[in-house]
């Protein structure tokens, strides 16, 4: 009788202390073969490929994803997105409000809720970001701000501009359409 | 205020009417012309920081210390006015510098002489910048006072002194009585055997050993899998807190893939580099944490280009909110059609400088939100036709996520 209310305590204390994790530590799992199972998760790694995210393969393209934007990411290939290129989304309230959307999402922070330049981001080198009604300082194109066309913003946006960096991975190009549409129709004309 | 009247009353006393004026006068000149005066710190925060650091490095253009020296006041103005003029009329420096920076076109800027003259007296004696270097302010908290164990333990050992120094003073008392003496252990042991000699305080007594040592069995067995609080140290200290919080930045920016996948994304390294090609100091850190984004991925800060042939190597961060595989989840179905925020789930991440799992992620979580949060069905296109459905079926009752199925085994066991 005493044994087996020695083997209990043990057993309880064993349980006791192997339960404290620490902030640091996620503690103990029931069953971690049912938790982890054999299948790749997003983020881990294999022994074949190493990472489990890979890239897709070089020149092929996601089904429903062939680019209308082909232009490079030089001076040439932005003047000439000003030029040419056309804003394939239809100008009606549920793109808008989606570009609006958006914009809050991936603009706003550094451009500003009306396109001043005034976001939220207080570090200094984004503190000379340019007025989307702009009109008296001629940009890239030789036009102000509140006069870039819809191939320019489209082209800022894939491949970067200055201090801001390219954002074509996280926003895909029915989005960064609806973000132009969301700016040409509603931010440049703010000053107007 | 108060002492200026009096000064100016004092001098209308002393001085003429006439001097009074021109003094005045001149006093009005001098504030009217300073606050005229083109500020060219201000100019040069508006238009020139996007691209120019002074004493900082280069940027997406040169460095801008000491430039009224390496170039002429002429020369800048035109550049400043219009680059590609310059470069057009066969300058050989700015050719130069279009070539080394890229081709990148710098923006024409019009100032008015005044304008002009006020920057360019900047550029010539700018502020010494300050250096950030990880400090006090940015260093966690350490001193809030002594935690609730300290304290006990503290009570602990002023109680303990007390039974000793009551004691002694006993023992002194009945030995000049001269009666027996006893040592602490003595009494304890003797009033403890006494206590336990009757058998219902002996029953009581294992009655409570047992019930605690069951309620903490009972605990660590429903602890076990429940990672709450798990806070984990990350490969790089990014802080939400400064990111999300400090900046507002929105969660969508970085966990791009929350609104449309299973998963929300952790960031790749290109759109920290949105960025951080940039901003290479950080203001609590300065450059240790953000330098290890430039180790993984090969960024050299100082010439500001990205290394060719460069072996980059993955940042393993670590996974806090972790669901067993026996259970689905899916972000985009409480983001994008539930309309969650992150927060209901994840807690204040935009005040967390290092995040922990704030809740339980357990089964009876999932349901307990499941049987209270009622569905948004307005204005989502997700839901219109049941709507009307489901409108119909529970006229006048609150329509809850359990009552579309959201309790059904399958629905996230499968």
């Amino acid at each position: 009788m005493n044994k087996l209310l020695l083997k209990l305590a043990f057993i309880s204390g064993v349980i006791f202390l192997s339960s404290c994790g620490g902030d640091s530590d996620p503690g103990y799992e029931f069953m971690p073969n049912m938790y982890r199972s054999p299948s790749l998760e997003t983020y881990g790694e294999n022994t074949i490929t190493g990472l489990n995210a890979l890239q897709p393969v070089e020149g092929t393209v996601a089904r429903g994803h062939l680019s209308t934007f082909n232009y490079d990411g030089t001076l040439e290939g932005y003047l000439a997105a000003g030029n040419t290129a056309v804003n394939p989304i239809e100008n009606n309230e549920k793109n808008l409000a989606d570009g609006k959307a958006l914009y809050g999402m991936f603009c706003e922070h550094c451009h500003g809720a009306t396109g001043a330049g005034d976001g939220t981001i207080n570090h200094a080198i984004y503190s000379a970001v340019p007025h989307y009604n702009d009109e008296k300082l001629n940009r890239r194109p030789g036009v102000p701000m509140n006069e870039l066309e819809a191939g320019h913003i489209f082209h800022a946006i894939t491949y970067g501009l200055n201090a801001m960096g390219p954002h074509a991975t996280q926003i895909n190009e029915d989005e960064r359409w609806k973000i132009t549409l969301y700016v040409q129709e509603e931010l440049q004309n703010l000053g107007k | 205020m108060q002492p200026k009247i009096e000064d100016i009353f004092n001098m209308i006393r002393i001085n003429n009417f006439k001097s009074c004026i021109l003094l005045l006068a001149v006093v009005f000149t001098f504030s009217f012309q300073t606050s005229a005066q083109p500020d060219g710190a201000q100019i040069y925060k508006a238009n020139c920081t996007a691209c120019h650091m002074i004493g900082g490095g280069r940027l997406v253009g040169p460095d801008l210390q000491g430039i009224t020296e390496k170039r002429t006041k002429d020369w800048l103005k035109k550049w400043i006015n219009s680059s590609s003029e310059l470069i057009a009329s066969g300058d050989a420096d700015a050719i130069a510098i279009f070539e080394e920076y890229n081709k990148s076109v710098m923006t024409d800027f019009y100032f008015s002489d005044e304008d002009m003259a006020a920057l360019l007296v900047y550029l010539e004696n700018p502020p010494v910048e300050e250096v950030q270097v990880a400090s006090a302010a940015g260093a966690t908290e350490h001193d809030k006072g002594m935690s609730g164990s300290t304290q006990m333990m503290i009570v602990a050992l002023v109680l303990l002194t007390l039974v000793f120094i009551l004691t002694s003073v006993k023992n002194s008392l009945k030995e000049s009585l001269g009666q027996e003496t006893e040592t602490v252990p003595e009494t304890l042991k003797n009033q403890t055997e006494l206590f336990l000699a009757n058998n219902i305080n002996k029953l009581f007594v294992g009655l409570f050993i047992m019930i605690v040592v069951l309620k903490f069995a009972f605990d660590a067995m429903m602890g076990v899998g429940v990672t709450t609080n798990y806070q984990p140290v990350q490969p790089i200290a990014f802080s939400h807190k400064i990111h999300a919080g400090d900046n507002s930045i929105d969660c969508n920016y970085c966990h791009t893939s929350a609104r449309t996948s299973k998963h929300s994304a952790i960031p790749s390294a290109n759109i920290c580099m949105n960025c951080h090609a940039s901003i290479v100091s950080g203001t609590t850190t300065g450059t240790t944490e953000i330098q290890k984004i430039y180790d993984a991925i090969g960024y050299d800060p100082e010439t500001r280009t990205y290394i060719e042939g460069y072996e980059q190597k993955p940042i393993e961060w670590v996974k806090i909110h972790n669901l067993p595989d026996l259970a689905y989840f899916n972000h985009s179905q409480h983001v994008t059609v539930g309309q969650l925020e992150c927060q209901e789930c994840h807690g204040a991440i935009e005040e967390m400088d290092v995040v922990k799992q704030e809740s339980e992620l357990t089964m009876g979580w999932c349901i307990e939100c499941h049987r209270e949060t009622e569905v948004k069905m307005e204005g989502n296109d997700y839901y219109t036709q049941m709507h009307e459905k489901m409108k119909e079926k529970y006229a006048g009752e609150k329509i809850t996520v359990d009552k579309m199925g959201g309790l059904e085994c399958g629905k996230c066991h499968y």
